[in-house]
């Protein structure tokens, strides 16, 4: 008996020094990084945030599976989320928590630009870096923070991109556009489009017939389609999130408001519910994406195949920043080999990644400038058009991207 | 003009159905002097109903109307008997109970997470046959789910007028909305007349449910939306007062609509609350109501 118990004190005795010793060596081994995620998951841009999530929580899964951040042990990464309610104040009071609370690592979201806006300040106040996949308003990156990197263009990239585009594709028809509408959301994120947009608009010779904002909890957008009617513009530029957009785009077909070319600015638009719910009304509509589905880069169809057979929809661009930004944050925890943020911040700045699971982005490759901004993220315009009898988003613009043998409707209503 | 014309009509139209709206608000306040928080709830449950009924079975959104208001009633009546009746009976004393309004936001709050947890938070639409579709009178184009949304609006408020004046259920909810002792003591059974009210009132909030899911949206708070300017109209129109929220409502989709032609639409929001301050002070009883409800 006294054998036995001997022996088993034994056991466990040695077992004790084995996972003592297992332990600090595999200290390193056991750590998980922590990615701290403000997102909006309820209220309305919950199925941004939702989308966002899920392209992330793919991504984690293939870079844990494919073994971790190896120069750290083969550290697993672990994403904490919290829900912004799409308001800054949440947001602000989130990023805190997971930073002081959860203690993570480093941060990502939060796609409303209102609520990255100063939840990056909170990440810079900590010191923690922060990698924003998506929100496009440029002084995100112009504040002369440290620590806030983002990976898609920015808002005034997107403006100078559509005025390209309207340019170009005017050249390549040979149909001249003079006057032209600005409609808006209110927010944070349509009001800074517009302001932009007046520059261009400007600086290219179109004639302004209207500017206007609307709020996009709006009950009824019967009032602005009729002004967009009595304007008569040639070119229609719209920014809307994703339950107005719907509402803004079946009520332009209701009240049969049809202007030549109509141009809008991704979110709302680019929501994959969208199409299905404004069908042929939203025919000829041209928007604009970091990422569309007909992309012609390496992988990006089987990705977008194993997104979709998991969760039952495709990829769009949010999701695609969203997913690249996960590779971005372990290429750079790979190169710092530590977890200090410090040095995390100083790999993510020396960040040059142009091959690997994250380059199905519709740019060359993730780089960032002195500001934090990806210098190469660019966009791209789709069209709504009818293939084989379904409605689809098609890639029209930068030419040497546009889906093979497509021919762009421009003007789209005569 | 033709776009201030065109105005006019899309603001009546939009009007009559944030009258719609308020309609069962205005009733339950009427007969049971209780500001109903959970109203935009109701009518969120309300389009949530017709959703799942067009969407699911695939029939015509005005079809709906043949469903959705009954089990809207059903759902009002029972909620009231459950939930707000104890309530009622141990503040009996109260004219105007509070403990009744922080039960309507209790229910408020629970209806809206419930929705959350069984729809998630996206926001869905349905399209239906008449979903974008309109037709002309000449240069005015008129969308036919707002015109059909408006017809139905007048007719809903005109049977609820027919209903109150013509019928004993009718005449007792509005006996009970005078005097709810001396109608007691005439035999009228108060807790059952609340329960026909906050039925009717739910039942109206699922016919606004019927007509605004063809062209709007849903969601778990989509009622917020419709519950501030709801409130609005009511004081606009008189607390109690049918004809007063139909007027009410279409003041403020005149204003929203009209307004906005002249001004970023961005405005017309600040001015409606502006207005109903106004109100608040000049005349607190509204277009339509009677002092005593103050």
């Amino acid at each position: 008996m006294n054998k036995v118990s001997f022996g088993k004190k034994l056991t466990g005795l040695i077992a004790a020094a084995v996972l003592t010793a297992g332990l600090s060596g595999q200290a390193l081994a056991q750590k998980t990084i922590k990615i701290g995620n403000v997102e909006p998951m309820s209220g309305p841009s919950a199925s941004v945030g939702v989308q966002g999530k899920q392209a992330r929580e793919m991504a984690i899964e293939e870079i844990n599976a494919a073994g971790g951040i190896k120069s750290l042990g083969g550290a697993k990464l672990e994403l904490v989320y919290a829900d912004s309610k799409s308001d800054p104040t949440v947001g602000v009071s989130e990023t805190e928590r997971l930073i002081n609370t959860e203690k993570v690592n480093i941060m990502t979201g939060c796609w409303n630009s209102a609520v990255t806006y100063p939840a990056t300040q909170t990440a810079e106040r900590y010191g923690v870096p922060f990698v924003v996949p998506v929100s496009v308003r440029d002084t995100i990156t112009e504040r002369g923070f440290k620590y806030v990197f983002r990976v898609a263009a920015k808002d005034s990239w997107w403006v100078r991109d559509q005025f390209r585009f309207l340019k170009d594709m005017q050249e390549e028809t040979g149909v001249k556009m003079k006057t032209i509408a600005f409609v808006f959301e209110n927010g944070d994120w349509g009001t800074g489009f517009a302001e932009k947009w007046r520059d261009l608009a400007k600086k290219d010779g179109y004639e302004i017939v209207l500017d206007e904002p609307y709020p996009s909890t709006a009950t009824d957008l019967t009032p602005v389609v009729t002004k967009i009617k009595s304007a008569n513009p040639d070119v229609l530029m719209l920014v809307s999130n994703a339950a107005d957009a719907i509402l803004m785009t079946n009520t332009l077909a209701e009240m049969k408001v049809k202007p030549k070319v109509t141009i809008a600015s991704g979110g709302g638009h680019a929501d994959p519910k969208f199409l299905e719910n404004t069908n042929k009304n939203a025919l000829n509509m041209f928007d604009e994406v970091e990422w569309n589905t007909d992309v012609n880069k390496p992988g990006a169809k089987e990705t977008n195949a194993k997104f979709k057979a998991k969760y039952g929809y495709d990829l769009a661009g949010e999701s695609v920043d969203a997913y690249a930004a996960m590779y971005v944050i372990a290429d750079a925890f790979e190169r710092a080999a530590s977890t200090d943020p410090k040095k995390v911040r100083d790999a993510l700045a020396a960040t040059n990644l142009t091959k690997g699971p994250a380059m199905i982005v519709s740019y060359d490759g993730v780089e960032f400038d002195e500001s934090g901004q990806n210098k190469n993220a660019g966009i791209v315009i789709v069209q709504v058009a009818e293939i084989d009898g379904k409605l689809d988003r098609v890639t029209v613009w930068p030419k040497a991207a546009r889906h093979a043998g497509y021919k762009p409707v421009f003007p789209a209503n005569k | 003009m033709t776009a201030v014309i065109q105005a006019v009509i899309n603001g009546t139209m939009m009007g009559a159905m944030y009258g719609l709206t308020a309609l069962g608000l205005t009733l339950i306040f009427g007969v049971m002097k209780v500001v109903n928080f959970a109203h935009g709830s109701l009518l969120m449950v309300g389009m949530f109903t017709a959703y799942w009924l067009i969407k699911l079975t695939g029939i015509h959104p005005y079809l709906a109307l043949l469903f959705v208001p009954p089990l809207l009633f059903f759902f009002g009546y029972s909620m009231q008997n459950l939930l707000i009746k104890p309530v009622f009976k141990a503040e009996q004393q109260v004219r105007e109970p509070l403990t009744v309004i922080i039960v309507t936001t209790g229910v408020w709050y629970v209806l809206d997470n419930l929705a959350l947890m069984l729809f998630g938070a996206e926001y869905r639409t349905v399209r239906t046959a008449i979903t974008g579709t309109s037709f002309s009178l000449g240069e005015i184009i008129v969308s036919i789910p707002k015109f059909s949304g408006f017809l139905v609006s007048l007719a809903t408020a005109a049977g609820l007028l027919l209903f109150m004046k013509k019928t004993r259920t009718g005449k007792a909810l509005q006996a009970t909305s005078l005097d709810r002792e001396a109608a007691n003591l005439m035999g009228i059974d108060q807790y059952r007349i609340y329960n026909m009210a906050f039925g009717i009132g739910t039942a109206i909030a699922g016919i606004a449910g019927c007509v605004i899911i063809p062209f709007y949206y849903v969601y778990p708070s989509v009622g917020v939306v419709f519950d501030i300017r709801a409130f609005i109209i009511v004081v606009l129109g008189g607390l109690g007062s049918i004809q007063g929220a139909m007027l009410g409502g279409v003041i403020i989709g005149l204003i929203e609509s009209v307004f906005s032609q002249f001004m970023p639409s961005t405005w017309t929001e600040a001015i409606i609350y502006a207005i109903f301050l106004v109100i608040l002070f000049v005349k607190p009883s509204g277009l339509f109501g009677h002092k005593q409800d103050w």
